[in-house]
């Protein structure tokens, strides 16, 4: 037989039995030929555009992953950050933003990013105001989801930026504190945002890109746990290593085979494959308990930044050699909320706030679907976002923000967002205030890139 | 037009499995056989593979190199009892799918089969066809995965 009884097993095990699928087939999709001076007008042409470019995105890309034999968890759209399409139109952007979430439940997708803006160095006009509006915009909506890139390495952080975004998820927390301020879950602060990255709730078509893309998002968090727990208790480091870069290469080639197939069909180019450990809430699909079964009692303790470095890096590197077209965020995401074992990890006090942060520095992005009490303000939370903004920046990586400030809620207690989004713990922040470091605003100058100690 | 080459190769491994003294017009009809079984993978989808390969192993040429999307593997997996295989066989003939290899092996009770079929000449679509193997699954209290090759090759072959 081509293939040993072994090799089928394994694919099979991993399809059927630990959670491998393919997270995401996000369509990138330019909406900038849909601008005009009135966003009435655009907002029917961006409506016209959705729904004809990506009309048989669902149900092509359910057929490929049934056909091969691979479960596509989700289908999703990301466009031109909206703020570029409403630069000199008359008329709110909440109703653009609208049109585009309407679109999205037409085709059928569950999530649509680029509610964004791209604000590193400074605002316009336009981005002023464009700001102002995020919080309506994601909270009458559904599938809408924004962002903001606030800092890059080479323009630095654009601290009133931040200050801004502080307020903002405040705001947009306030406006759904009957879902437990849901809202917040759409939003993501960025540092060197990147622009082909197909996972939510941070995915917008870049500047950059071409006018459609497809680019697949692989997960298997299962898949890597299940080995390293039935790998050797002795197994040395660097072997564990190995083991996991051998399945990140198998996880990444079943990704690309399924995006390659659906662009061909789609007649869309193939983007990127981002190769990203991504957690579900189901049991065994996480990353904390992949760190756990490396030999800690919990994730979040001492040594576990060394060992989501290890993780990161090696799914890395076998992911580079299984494609040329690794792209995106590609390393592993912490969310607290979609990952079980974090928020065992959070209860019992093991996974702290500042760990997350630490971890930051090793993996995408750090502060990640984590809830903490509504009483926090809006200082504190800009604060926490300029550190990991500074992580990004002085690191030369993408690193991002997506926190809950969950209104009227207390450390200790859950709350509950179901489905993907899972359910969170509320994380102590610090009590000391960093209200009047934020207030100075202005920027931090982009750091020297040599002289790096 | 036949492939000389391939023809002789099979005849060659009948002969050297069965001896010298097999029969020759039963050996003539299995080689016949097996050249028609396995005849449209080596043409399906036009590619017809060059004649100048030698070595036995990448004689299916391009086809097998990278997967093929009209081949399917299916896995079976449960306890053994009689009527499985058949089964099995069965929704592949309906469907006109060809056996091209197949592998089953029964372990203290536990029942493992893998097939590679392949669905060029396929009437029904491959998702028709897994919806009829999950019924039959259900139904002979077995699990039965369909997944098409080319994942297997991704995966698992650089």
């Amino acid at each position: 037989m081509e293939y040993s009884q072994a090799e089928i097993l394994q694919t099979v095990r991993m399809t059927e039995m630990e959670h491998l699928d393919i997270r995401t087939v996000t369509l990138g999709l330019s909406l900038r030929d849909c601008a005009t001076d009135s966003i009435e007008t655009t907002a029917q042409r961006v409506r016209e555009k959705i729904e004809r470019t990506a009309g048989k995105l669902v149900s092509t890309v359910n057929a490929i992953g049934d056909e091969i034999g691979i479960r596509v968890a989700n289908k999703r759209i990301a466009v031109t950050p909206v703020s570029i399409l409403t630069e000199g139109a008359r008329g709110n952007p909440i109703d653009l933003g609208r049109a585009i979430d309407q679109s999205a439940g037409v085709v059928g997708v569950d999530f649509v990013g680029g509610y964004s803006a791209l604000v590193h160095k400074g605002f316009t006009r336009n981005e002023s105001s464009f700001l102002d509006s995020i919080p309506e915009a994601l909270s009458s909506t559904e599938r809408l989801c924004g962002s903001v890139n606030a800092a890059t390495t080479r323009a630095g952080i654009n601290m009133d930026a931040v200050a801004r975004v502080g307020r903002l998820i405040k705001d947009a927390a306030e406006r759904t504190r009957d879902r437990g301020g849901l809202a917040c879950a759409k939003f993501v602060c960025f540092a060197n945002a990147v622009e082909d990255n197909p996972f939510m709730a941070g995915a917008f078509h870049g500047i950059g890109e071409p006018e459609a893309v497809l680019n697949v998002g692989v997960s298997g968090p299962g898949v890597v746990n299940h080995a390293v727990q039935h790998a050797d208790k002795n197994m040395p480091l660097h072997e564990l290593a190995e083991l996991i870069k051998k399945l990140s290469f198998k996880l990444a080639r079943a990704g690309e085979l399924v995006g390659r197939e659906a662009a061909r069909r789609l007649g869309i180019p193939f983007g990127i494959i981002d190769l990203s450990l991504a957690p579900t809430p189901v049991v065994g699909d996480s990353v904390a308990n992949i760190i756990e079964a490396m030999g800690f009692e919990r994730a979040g303790t001492h040594g576990t930044t060394a060992a989501l470095a290890l993780l990161t890096d090696a799914v890395k590197k076998g992911g580079a050699m299984a494609s040329n077209s690794v792209g995106g965020m590609s390393g592993a995401f912490i969310p607290v909320s979609e990952d079980a074992g974090m928020i065992e990890a959070a209860q019992v006090g093991a996974l702290s706030l500042d760990k997350l942060e630490a971890w930051t520095s090793v993996c995408s992005v750090g502060i990640d679907m984590v809830a903490v009490p509504g009483s926090t303000s809006a200082e504190t939370i800009a604060a926490i976002i300029a550190d990991e903004m500074a992580i990004g920046v002085m690191n030369n990586k993408t690193t991002a923000v997506r926190i809950i400030p969950v209104p009227g809620r207390e450390v200790g207690e859950m709350v509950e967002y179901g489905g993907l989004l899972g359910s969170a713990p509320i994380m102590a922040v610090n009590r000391f205030s960093s209200d009047q470091f934020i207030r100075r605003g202005g920027r931090i100058p982009a750091p020297v890139q040599s002289l790096r100690n | 037009m036949a492939d000389q080459e391939l023809i002789y190769r099979i005849t060659r491994v009948i002969y050297d499995r069965l001896g010298a003294t097999a029969d020759e017009n039963a050996v003539e009809q299995l080689v016949t056989e097996l050249y028609r079984a396995i005849e449209p993978s080596i043409i399906g989808n036009g590619r017809k593979q060059s004649q100048s390969t030698t070595t036995a192993g990448s004689s299916f040429g391009e086809t097998i190199e990278n997967g093929s999307s009209d081949r399917i593997i299916i896995s079976v997996f449960g306890v053994d009892h009689p009527g499985i295989v058949a089964g099995v066989a069965e929704i592949l003939s309906e469907a006109q799918c060809s056996i091209i290899d197949i592998n089953q092996t029964v372990v203290q009770g536990k029942f493992a089969m893998v097939i590679i079929a392949d669905a060029t000449r396929a009437q029904a679509s491959v998702t028709d066809l897994k919806d009829r193997l999950r019924s039959e699954g259900e139904k002979l209290g077995v699990h039965i995965y369909a997944q098409r090759e080319d994942l297997f090759n991704a995966m698992h072959r650089i």
